[in-house]
């Protein structure tokens, strides 16, 4: 210890910025998130092709691509992370942390992305390639989190890469099982489909296909690819999970205006939408989602569904997305005094009955 | 230019020689992050005449510190009796303090070696290799178990075991006391009921229960640490008595506590009392975190984000998971039959965690303190059972229960 005779220079107070901080409790802080992009596909689709493709291309991207062997369960113990900028590949484990559920509210794969985030100078995306044949929906439900929990890491969008070549055949897989093929899953959770290969096979077919994948869902963006070369800017920062960022939507929304598919496919795995010009009751909205969501109301089975909803005495036009039972209805934004105020909802599932559901939105009015 | 807000707080400090407004601070205590008010002076002339005496104040914070870093004290007798770190969520052990920028007072203390179970208690799979396998693969992660009559009953019999443990376990909280001896009455009370105390091994966790101090949110290992006055300190218990897991805690004061202190462990006991008042058949779980952020916040407190309350039964934890704070997307609504925790963890600053190098405790990312509540409760057909409920016999601990 310094033995001060004299005493040093006193300092001036400087007014205690932090503590205003400190007094706001719910602040919210200008947390930027980075991007998680799921990657599914049969193998042999190219799904290896597309990271390859993503992680070498020269756009300046620092991504990191994590391989994992989800199956049907997520307990997987761990994940080889790949980062490549201009074409430099740098591999680690990342080690999950044994799946301790133990009352904590973000799955072990999210606290694993988030440590990932927080030891990189800069990550500006993440995709998650999942191997063989998986159901993207379980890793969607465990992604897609509450924007509350403010984490650094966000679902961007699901991608599936299907093989033109192959589709038709994995499609009707079906006849010989009583359960579907992944491929339907796959097709109907996917927010994009990367058809590839489509060198492979004539115009003719590849419209077909085309044809075939939007009748089991028609909001998905489909893009035709060889080698899965496609325009990144199509598959990273897609947003399509951000409540606020509603312009994709809406445009999905007008752009397919009869997206009810007619021809009804024996899979039962289709696209249904309907909709309501008055404006709705926001509680009744809820009570006949969970109806169908959470107690799956005569046996329907909804994979996915999107909504542009008029909440009656609200000016804000409010969104409703739903994977499985999780669902949120979130304002979005004001409505603009020309625009039509009507209710869309898209339903894709299995065994949607279209007369139960209209009924049923019918009903929500107040 | 400084606000108007902060013009005012400036002006409320006053020399700690003269008490005229001041302006300057000493850049020692500054170094030793002692508290501004005696720290403070109006002009360097009165700070000179003050320094003989004041520099008194830097030796005995230096002291202090010093005092509790050096290995040279009851912690380093305690190291060579094999107590020590807990590292790696429980799997490893070492014999040095790890490195932390700890975010409060508080660090981790070596911790006592493996407390034993009679071969005769029944045990669940973790016991032996601390990797549950039956809970992680069950369907109940997914589906919410409506209980039989048979289970009911089962976890009415542990949950009254769970409370007995924690009443004996609040009995010897004072100063003096290290959270290690609690976690011994813990475990052997669990014992002596013929229980298995649940968190024992739970994925490595080392110890027999939780104990969390000041800015400790969750799940604080039971350490050589001793309770000082003041303090406030959550035990977490959970049973396993024949099958079935039975899970509560309280927090407590430390001999006599802060105002602030008091306060924050009052609002969240409320939060909990509010939450609870609400559940019944129908209503969705998504609605608890509504009403503990509600009261939470009214009371400039925030609500913990990061863990929530769990479903329980013959599985420790399995679904629903109920989040305590607002607009949250939790899944599905109470039916009569289900068993669930509600546990808020209310800050006293903000919400935000960090995870110790011990990988289990977690503490508040400003050091400020929190307190949290818990019980395990039934659904009934018109509303709610607490099955951890107080007994007459549990100790009188909080002055707003008492007549």
């Amino acid at each position: 210890m310094e033995d001060d005779e004299e005493p040093p220079m006193a300092v001036q107070i400087q007014p205690d910025i932090s503590v205003g901080k400190i007094f706001s409790v719910e602040e919210s802080s200008d947390v930027v998130s980075v991007g998680v992009t799921v990657i599914t596909g049969y193998l042999g689709a190219g799904k290896s092709t597309l990271v390859n493709y993503i992680l070498n291309g020269k756009h300046g991207k620092r991504i990191a691509v994590i391989l994992n062997e989800f199956g049907e369960e997520i307990g997987v113990e761990r994940a080889m992370i790949n980062e490549g900028e201009g074409g430099a590949l740098v591999e680690e484990w990342v080690e999950l942390a044994n799946g301790c559920i133990c009352c904590t509210v973000k799955h072990s794969l999210v606290q694993a992305l988030e440590q990932l985030v927080q030891r990189k100078d800069r990550l500006d995306h993440i995709l998650l390639e999942t191997t063989g044949l998986a159901n993207p929906a379980p890793l969607a439900s465990i992604l897609w989190l509450d924007e509350q929990l403010e984490s650094e890491v966000k679902l961007d969008c699901i991608i599936t890469v299907v093989d033109a070549k192959n589709l038709r055949f994995q499609l009707n897989e079906r006849r010989d099982s009583s359960s579907f093929p992944e491929a339907f899953n796959q097709i109907a959770f996917a927010d994009t489909i990367i058809m590839n290969k489509v060198d492979l096979i004539s115009q003719e077919e590849s419209d077909e296909l085309e044809k075939e994948i939007h009748s089991i869902n028609s909001l998905a963006n489909v893009i035709c690819t060889v080698r899965c070369q496609v325009d990144l800017s199509n598959i990273l920062n897609c947003q399509a999970y951000d409540s606020t960022h509603v312009s994709r939507l809406e445009s999905l929304l007008e752009a397919n205006k009869s997206l009810t598919t007619t021809d009804l496919h024996d899979s039962g795995v289709r696209t249904l939408c309907i909709s309501e010009p008055q404006p709705i009751d926001l509680d009744k909205v809820r009570l006949w989602l969970e109806d169908i969501l959470w107690d799956k109301k005569m046996e329907m089975d909804v994979y996915r569904c999107k909504a542009v909803l008029n909440i009656q005495n609200s000016d804000q036009l409010h969104i409703l997305q739903a994977v499985r039972e999780i669902y949120e209805i979130v304002p979005a934004r004001k409505w603009s005094e020309e625009e039509d105020r009507g209710n869309k909802i898209v339903f894709i599932g299995h065994k949607l009955d279209e007369e139960v559901l209209r009924s049923g939105l019918r009903d929500c009015r107040p | 230019m400084a606000s108007e807000s902060d013009a005012s707080s400036i002006a409320t400090l006053s020399c700690a020689r003269c008490q005229k407004p001041a302006h300057l601070q000493c850049p020692k205590c500054m170094d030793l992050k002692l508290p501004r008010e005696e720290a403070s002076f109006c002009t360097q002339e009165c700070f000179k005449a003050a320094w003989s005496s004041h520099k008194a104040v830097h030796v005995k914070a230096q002291l202090s510190s010093i005092a509790k870093s050096l290995p040279g004290d009851q912690n380093s007798d305690l190291i060579s009796q094999g107590w020590l770190y807990c590292v790696k969520k429980g799997q490893a052990r070492t014999p040095k303090l790890p490195h932390f920028d700890w975010t409060g007072p508080l660090k981790q203390y070596p911790i006592s070696t493996k407390r034993l179970v009679p071969a005769e208690i029944e045990k669940p799979d973790w016991a032996v290799d601390g990797t549950p396998k039956i809970e992680p693969n069950s369907d109940l992660q997914r589906v919410v178990e409506i209980k039989t009559p048979e289970q009911i009953q089962r976890m009415r019999e542990t949950c009254k075991i769970a409370r007995e443990v924690l009443d004996a376990a609040a009995r010897v909280i004072r100063p003096g006391v290290t959270t290690d001896e609690i976690d011994r009455v813990v475990h052997e009370a669990t014992i002596a009921a013929g229980g298995y105390p649940s968190p024992l091994n739970y994925y490595f966790f080392p110890k027999s229960c939780c104990t969390s101090v000041n800015e400790v949110i969750c799940h604080g290992i039971p350490d050589a640490r001793k309770l000082e006055d003041g303090d406030i300190v959550n035990v977490d218990v959970t049973v396993c008595y024949k099958g079935c897991h039975g899970d509560l805690n309280e927090t407590y004061f430390v001999g006599n506590v802060d105002e602030a202190s008091r306060q924050l462990v009052k609002c969240t006991y409320e939060c909990l009392e509010k939450a609870i008042a609400i559940v019944k058949p129908g209503v969705r779980f998504r609605e608890i975190g509504e009403i503990v952020n509600r009261h939470a916040t009214m009371s400039g407190l925030s609500v913990v984000r990061s863990y929530c309350g769990h479903g329980i039964g013959d599985l420790f934890h399995c679904a629903p998971n109920i989040p305590h704070y607002a607009k949250n997307k939790a899944v599905g609504v109470m039916k009569a039959g289900q068993t669930f925790t509600i546990e808020p963890m209310i800050n006293a600053g903000l919400w935000r965690d960090r995870i110790w190098p011990d990988g289990w405790t977690a503490v508040t990312a400003d050091g400020k303190r929190s307190a949290q509540f818990e019980h395990t409760l039934l659904v009934t057909e018109t509303g709610v059972e607490v099955l951890t409920a107080r007994l007459p016999s549990s100790p009188d601990v909080y002055p707003w229960l008492s007549k």
